[in-house]
Formats: C-alpha cells, sequence, structure tokens
C-alpha cells in the first residue's frame, strides 16, 4: 500500500471542503478520481502534494504517518503533481522551467545550464514529446505546457503521481501520449492518481475508482466492474439521465448565414446557414477553426475576405458590439477569463450586454434591474441565494447559465457556443442543453462548438465538421462519433469540402 | 456594509483618541482646517476612485492641479470673470483626462505608462506658460473658493460634498458607473458584451481630469496665487484614500463613502501628528505604515470570504 487516506478533514473559514477523504491507492495502480466539481478531489489532492495541510483525519504514506507542510516535502519522499491549470513561468525556456526550484547547480551559487538543457532534452526525447528544452513556455500551446509540467512532475524518482485533469485542454493524440506515458508509469510500478471528467477516455487507462460527493468519499471499486452510470450515480447521488435526447423541430427562416470567410490566421473560405430552430453542432480537432470562427463571426478577429449576415443583415465584422447589435450572442470557451466578470452580483452579469433596457437616460432603474434578472435566474433555474449575489461564488454550470442569461436577457437569435459543458457537472450538463433546447424552441439559430463528440450526437440536429481551418464536411443526426473522427483527420485538400 | 466596517471603525477611533489626547482637536478651527486641507486631494481621490474601480491609475492629477490652477489664475490675472476663470480651470483639467483617456484606448499603452508620461508633460507644459513663475495677480474674491464660509462650514466642504454625491450617484445610479465597474472587474467579458468600452474609458479619465482642475483651482485659491509646482505628490495621496477605504487596484471594488473615509484617515492623522508634537519625518512614516496596514487586513478580510 503506498497511500492510505482515512477521515480527512479539511475546512476554509465556516465552510467544509472535505468531511470524510478516504483513499487507499497502491503501488503499480491507475487509480482515477471522480466526482462532481466541489465534491473536493481538488482539495484532497492538495493534502497529498503538501500544498494544503489537513484539519483531521489519517494520512499514512508507506504505512506511516505523514503531515506535509510544503509542496517541496512530498516531493522528498517522491509525490508529484501535474496541474490543471498550468503552473509555469511563461519567460523561461522548457529546461528552465522542468528544473525550477530545484535547478542543477554549478560553481559559485550559479546554475549549470547546459547541463540542465541536456537533462532535459533527454527527459523529453525519454517520452517522446514534440518538445525542445530550449523554448519559451509562453509560446507553446495549453498542449504543449501541460507536457512540460509532465516533464517537471516525472523527473526524479517519483513513486506518485497525481494527474489534475491532464488532458481536458489536449488533442486526442497528445491524449494518447498522455496515457501512454501513464501505463508506461504504472508498468515501472509508480502509483498514479488521475483526476477526470471525462469518462470515456478512462477504460483504456484506470485500474480502480473513487469516487468523491459533497466532500465525502462515497465508493470505491475497480473500474471494471463499475457501469457508466453507476458511476454517474455514484457522483451526482441520484439517478440521472445522462443521454440526452432533442427532439429536432422543423427548421424556420435562416438566420445565420456565412459566406467565404477566412482569416490572416487559420480560416478559409467557411460557409454555413443555421435557421431558426436549429441547433448546429461544430465539430474537429483542437486547433480545426471551430473557436476561430466564432470568434470571427462574434467580430473579435480580423476577417480577411467573406460575409456574414444575421437575420437577412450583413453584420460589417469590426467589433462584438455590431456584432451583439445584430442579435448574436457568444458564449466563450473561457468563461471565467471572457464570460463571467466573477466580482460582481448576478443582477450585474445578468443586465451587462442590455443595460439599456433598463436604464433610460442613462440612469438605472434598479427595481427594473431586479425584475429582470429574476425572470433570467426562474427562466434558466440559476440556483443563487438571490441576484445580489456574486456571480464567482456559483457552481460551474450556474455560471454558465449567468452567462447565458445575459444574452438571453438581451433577446440575441444567434447563439453561438463555444464548449458549453466545459468544467461543468454532468447534472448541469443537462440542464445547459435543455436551455439551449429551449432557445431554439423560441426560433433561436444555434451554432454549437463541443470537443465531446457524445454531446454532439446528443444535442445538434446536424454537425459540421472542420478540419485545419476549412469547413470539410456535413453529418446528418444519427451518424457515429467515429464518422464525425473521420472527417475531422482528413486534409482539408482531400475532402469533400462545402463551399 | 459590515464588512467594509475597519474603515469607518479606524476614522471613528482616531477621531475619539485625537479628541482625548490633545484639547484644540475638537474645536471649530482644527476641524474646519483639516477639512480645507483634506479638500483637494480628497476630490482628487474622487476622480481616481472611478478610474480605480475601472483597474486603472492617473498618476497625471498632481500636474492636472497645478495646470489647472494656473490656467484659472492667469486667466483672471488677465480680467476675466471669477467663475469663468474657474470653467476655464475645470475645462482645462478636463481636456488633460481626455487627452489621458485617448491615449490609453487609442495606442492601447496600459494607464501607468501614459499616465507617468502625462505627468512629467503636464508638469512640464505648467512650467513653460508660467515660465515658472507663480501667478500673482488674483481677485481678491476667489479666495472665497478655498477659505470662504458658508453658514459657519468650510466652503469647500460644500464643494466637496456635491462632488462626492455626483460621483456616488454616477458609480452606483448610472450606466456609466456600472460599465466602470464591468471593465475593471473584467475587460474581456465587458468587450464580450458589446460595451463600448474604449468610449467610457474616456469618458472617466476626462471626468477625473475635471475634478483634478477643480482641485486645482481650490489649491490656486488656498495659496492665492496659482503654482506651476503645485499638487506635485497629490496623485499618491489621492491613491492611497481609495485604497484605504477599500479599492483594489485589481479593479471592480471600490465606493465613494469608503474613499472619503480614506481621505480623511489620512487627513485626520497628519493633523493629530501636528497636534501632538510628532516629528514631521516620523508623520510620513507613520501615514505610509497605516497604508500597509489598511490594505493587508482587506487583504485578509477577502481572502477568508473568498475560500
Amino acid at each position: 500500500m503506498l497511500l492510505e487516506m482515512k477521515g480527512v478533514e479539511k475546512r476554509f473559514g465556516g465552510m467544509t471542503a472535505l468531511r470524510q477523504g478516504d483513499l487507499e491507492v497502491r503501488a503499480g495502480e491507475v487509480h482515477l478520481l471522480m466526482g462532481e466539481n466541489g465534491a473536493g478531489k481538488s482539495t484532497m489532492m492538495k493534502i497529498i502534494a503538501g500544498m494544503q495541510k489537513r484539519d483531521g483525519g489519517q494520512f499514512l504514506w508507506q504505512g506511516k504517518s505523514v503531515d506535509f507542510s510544503n509542496p517541496k516535502e512530498a516531493a522528498q519522499v517522491g509525490i508529484a503533481m501535474v496541474h490543471q491549470e498550468s503552473l509555469l513561468a511563461p519567460h523561461l525556456s522548457v529546461a528552465e522551467n522542468i528544473f525550477l526550484g530545484r535547478e542543477i547547480p554549478g560553481p559559485f551559487g550559479t546554475v549549470n545550464r547546459r547541463k540542465m538543457l541536456a537533462e532535459a532534452t533527454r527527459l523529453i526525447a525519454q517520452y517522446g514529446f514534440r518538445l525542445q528544452a530550449d523554448w519559451m513556455v509562453g509560446r507553446l500551446s495549453p498542449a504543449g505546457k501541460q507536457l512540460v509540467e509532465i516533464c517537471r512532475a516525472i523527473q526524479n524518482g517519483t513513486s506518485l503521481l497525481i494527474f489534475d485533469e491532464p488532458t481536458s485542454s489536449l488533442s486526442e493524440a497528445e491524449t494518447h501520449e498522455v496515457f501512454r506515458i501513464v501505463r508506461d508509469l504504472r508498468e515501472r510500478g509508480t502509483g498514479v492518481i488521475y483526476i477526470t471528467h471525462r469518462m470515456e477516455e478512462l477504460r483504456s487507462v484506470g485500474d480502480k475508482v473513487t469516487i468523491l460527493r459533497d466532500g465525502a468519499t462515497v465508493h470505491s471499486e475497480a473500474l471494471a466492474s463499475l457501469t457508466r452510470d453507476r458511476m454517474i450515480q455514484y457522483m451526482v447521488g441520484r439517478e440521472v439521465n445522462a443521454i440526452y435526447r432533442r427532439d429536432p423541430l422543423p427548421p424556420g427562416a435562416p438566420l445565420l448565414e456565412v459566406t467565404g470567410l477566412s482569416t490572416k490566421a487559420l480560416l478559409r473560405h467557411v460557409s454555413l446557414t443555421i435557421r431558426a430552430g436549429e441547433i448546429v453542432g461544430l465539430g474537429g480537432l483542437m486547433g480545426s477553426g471551430r473557436s476561430e470562427l466564432c470568434r470571427a463571426i462574434f467580430g473579435l478577429d480580423p476577417v480577411e475576405t467573406g460575409s456574414v449576415t444575421v437575420c437577412g443583415k450583413r453584420v460589417s465584422l469590426r467589433n462584438p458590439r455590431e456584432a451583439v447589435a445584430a442579435g448574436v450572442a457568444l458564449i466563450p470557451e473561457d468563461r471565467q477569463r471572457t464570460g463571467l466578470a466573477r466580482e460582481l452580483p448576478i443582477a450585474w452579469n445578468v443586465t451587462m450586454a442590455n443595460l439599456e433596457a433598463v436604464s433610460p437616460g442613462g440612469v438605472i432603474r434598479h427595481a427594473e434591474e431586479a425584475r429582470a434578472t429574476q425572470k433570467a435566474i426562474d427562466r434558466l433555474r440559476i440556483r443563487c441565494e438571490n441576484g445580489q449575489q456574486r456571480a464567482g461564488r456559483l457552481s460551474g454550470g450556474n455560471q454558465q447559465k449567468v452567462v447565458i442569461s445575459k444574452w438571453v436577457n438581451r433577446g440575441a437569435r444567434v447563439f453561438l457556443f463555444d464548449e458549453p459543458t466545459r468544467g461543468i457537472d454532468v447534472g448541469a450538463k443537462v440542464e445547459v442543453f435543455e436551455v439551449m433546447d429551449q432557445l431554439a424552441r423560441e426560433g433561436a439559430a444555434i451554432l454549437m462548438v463541443s470537443s465531446e463528440l457524445p454531446e454532439l450526437l446528443q444535442v445538434a440536429d446536424r454537425i459540421l465538421v472542420m478540419s485545419q481551418g476549412h469547413m470539410v464536411g456535413e453529418l446528418p443526426r444519427g451518424c457515429s462519433q467515429e464518422d464525425i473522427m473521420r472527417l475531422a483527420t482528413v486534409p482539408p485538400a482531400s475532402g469533400e469540402t462545402l463551399q | 456594509m459590515i464588512k467594509r466596517l475597519l474603515p469607518f471603525l479606524a476614522l471613528l477611533i482616531l477621531f475619539v483618541v485625537l479628541s482625548v489626547a490633545s484639547p484644540s482637536f475638537l474645536t471649530a478651527q482644527n476641524l474646519s482646517s483639516v477639512v480645507r486641507q483634506t479638500a483637494v486631494f480628497n476630490i482628487l481621490a474622487l476622480g481616481m476612485t472611478l478610474i480605480i474601480i475601472s483597474s486603472g491609475i492617473d498618476l497625471s492629477v498632481g500636474s492636472i492641479v497645478a495646470l489647472g490652477g494656473l490656467a484659472g489664475t492667469m486667466a483672471m490675472a488677465k480680467g476675466v470673470p471669477i467663475p469663468i476663470g474657474v470653467l476655464i480651470g475645470i475645462a482645462t483639467g478636463l481636456l488633460c483626462g481626455f487627452i489621458n483617456g485617448i491615449l490609453i484606448t487609442q495606442l492601447r499603452i496600459i494607464p501607468f505608462i501614459v499616465t507617468l508620461g502625462m505627468m512629467g508633460v503636464l508638469r512640464g507644459f505648467a512650467l513653460i506658460i508660467s515660465d515658472g513663475m507663480p501667478v500673482h495677480d488674483v481677485p481678491k474674491g476667489f479666495q472665497f473658493l478655498g477659505e470662504g464660509t458658508v453658514f459657519g462650514f468650510p466652503f469647500v466642504l460644500l464643494v466637496l460634498i456635491v462632488c462626492a454625491v455626483i460621483v456616488h450617484f454616477i458609480l452606483e445610479h448610472t450606466r456609466l458607473g456600472r460599465y466602470v465597474f464591468a471593465i475593471g472587474s473584467n475587460p474581456d467579458a465587458a468587450i464580450y458584451a458589446g460595451i463600448p468600452v474604449n468610449f467610457h474609458t474616456v469618458a472617466i479619465y476626462a471626468l477625473c481630469g475635471g475634478l483634478s482642475g477643480l482641485a486645482g483651482l481650490i489649491e490656486a485659491s488656498r495659496l492665492s496665487t496659482g503654482q506651476p509646482t503645485a499638487g506635485q505628490g497629490y496623485e499618491l495621496q489621492a491613491i492611497a484614500a481609495v485604497v484605504i477605504g477599500g479599492g483594489s487596484l485589481r479593479g471592480g471594488e471600490g465606493t465613494v463613502i469608503g474613499t472619503l473615509v480614506g481621505g480623511f484617515i489620512m487627513g485626520l492623522l497628519a493633523n493629530g501628528s501636528d497636534l501632538l508634537g510628532i516629528n514631521p519625518y516620523v508623520q510620513q512614516a507613520l501615514i505610509g505604515a497605516m497604508i500597509i496596514v489598511f490594505v493587508a487586513v482587506d487583504e485578509l478580510r477577502k481572502r477568508k470570504s473568498y475560500s
């Protein structure tokens, strides 16, 4: 037994993040840790990695009780963690980041750069990463950064490695690379704890699963015998119909028409039409141009050629203001950074895109604002104390609903959902789908970008696929994941292009 | 509101302690002198509150104090009626702030750098137009602005209250104020929501400039001269008042009442140190330390409520 936790507790102020954390990890075992956001997974891992101290319970490392007061102490016994959000120094090189905090010393208190570079190069080659030791980390893609994080963690005689959602920003190929590393580690007898939200990808790597809910361990079982439905049930605490099915509507008039859209960066003559009442899925690999298409339609990225027509009127594509005025809404991929004003009340977020409606002459009518907010809260079933609560305090799903409500309150007609379920609990995902369905029923046109293929298949009426900036094909409802992947990986020159 | 109690409490304690410690503190004469002394940077701090909430900063307000005061007094020295002279001073400040806003939004340079540069440019401009000499030729009536009394209260207190009410109204009850919070809390989300971010950014810098021009006139009125060297270091006083009052340099947070409380805390610290005969060198260190203490306590409170 490598690690044993019994009844571990952690409180922050008055809030209990973990009240009954149990976990057992053996050497050479890949242990999946699952649970909804806020279930206590990250807190538990931070205690193991020495980033936080527990308030109660037992924590045994190789049979001995331990109590790390910082990550260095945990590292000394062989525990390392790959973080979800990159904790790297962007202005330093890959090698410098790998050895950050434990630089190889040279003479007179200097740092031996050459040796670090050589060591890093060896490490990268050993795992076959597409990285170079002297690259600047700030220039790397999210996936590249993730690989650097992994190099950092596995470099020195690690006996337990924790992955916190390592693949959420990785492409298909890179995900396989991570899995290969995980298997490799397992064969060498390293224990691995792997936190993830994506259930489909687990089967190929995991040995055992531990599920947390509301700060307590609720179940632990061998992965082979645990079905997906039961897993969800343990996570949510009730039976959930995770398979969402939408009944498509007869589509109405075209609301969004994109013709021959090209950008300097990536997009090449992209065209598409979405009608009122339609939910159109947009699939493709990372970097295929899906988000870029949304950004271009919304006026965020400069467009070289092509036109966008919304509700029959041409949009200039110069800035988001004109897109918003035309009735376009973007629910961005990166909710925290571009969607939500976390420190501001829910009400202020709800009315942000349509403040004019409650502030004739520039003066805000607070009663009208409160009414509009309450309407949005009721309609999207946002679970909150009241409209004055800070938006950042809500769960991921409810935060997403606040972002959506901003556009519902504006009366937008064309919705661009970019990865709408990212970082959202299983239960809340279905609610987001229901909101999308409801909007479509009220005559909105919806474009939905998602990397989760099962979601696209469940929600979309038809699925467009992009590859390397081109629109390479369209698939009907009822196609398979393989159909989408086949199109997405086809080089655009030989694929059927939709032009 | 409870969580913002600390600055109020500190002000109250400071007030009580000083009343007990020094017999000359709680006199009409002393209190009105505190009000007059603090009026200038309190008015600056009002404009700074708007800017800091938008996660910006304006380091040029001290130089605008000089330029606004000079423009007004030079006009009056040429025979322009006092009210027109005052308007000229305010308009000068407004123009300076407008230029700040345009540079920030059009060149996309961060406010710290733009206003640092403008601090030097405007100071230099003040010295150039006055040839480095103070303007003495000021009409007698102009002194009323800084030194006058209405119903026993200093006239500047009235001016301060009117400005505070206006800025408070803007922040809490207008679209402009709401956008200030939105821009400061998450500028990207503001752009994504279709808010005209540039327009409103220019508006608040212009507003802050106008208030700084007014502050410059009050300063000139109190000195009965237009001084090209007036207002040096006031920008830091104004920033300190906002920060002590709970404003966050990360943006999205701040209130007019907090800023005024912060301004008066600084005023009382200076006044109290004078009355108690504390060495002015020690005073500086004391006020500096207080800024750190207040912000540290506020940070602790936030950390507690967030995790």
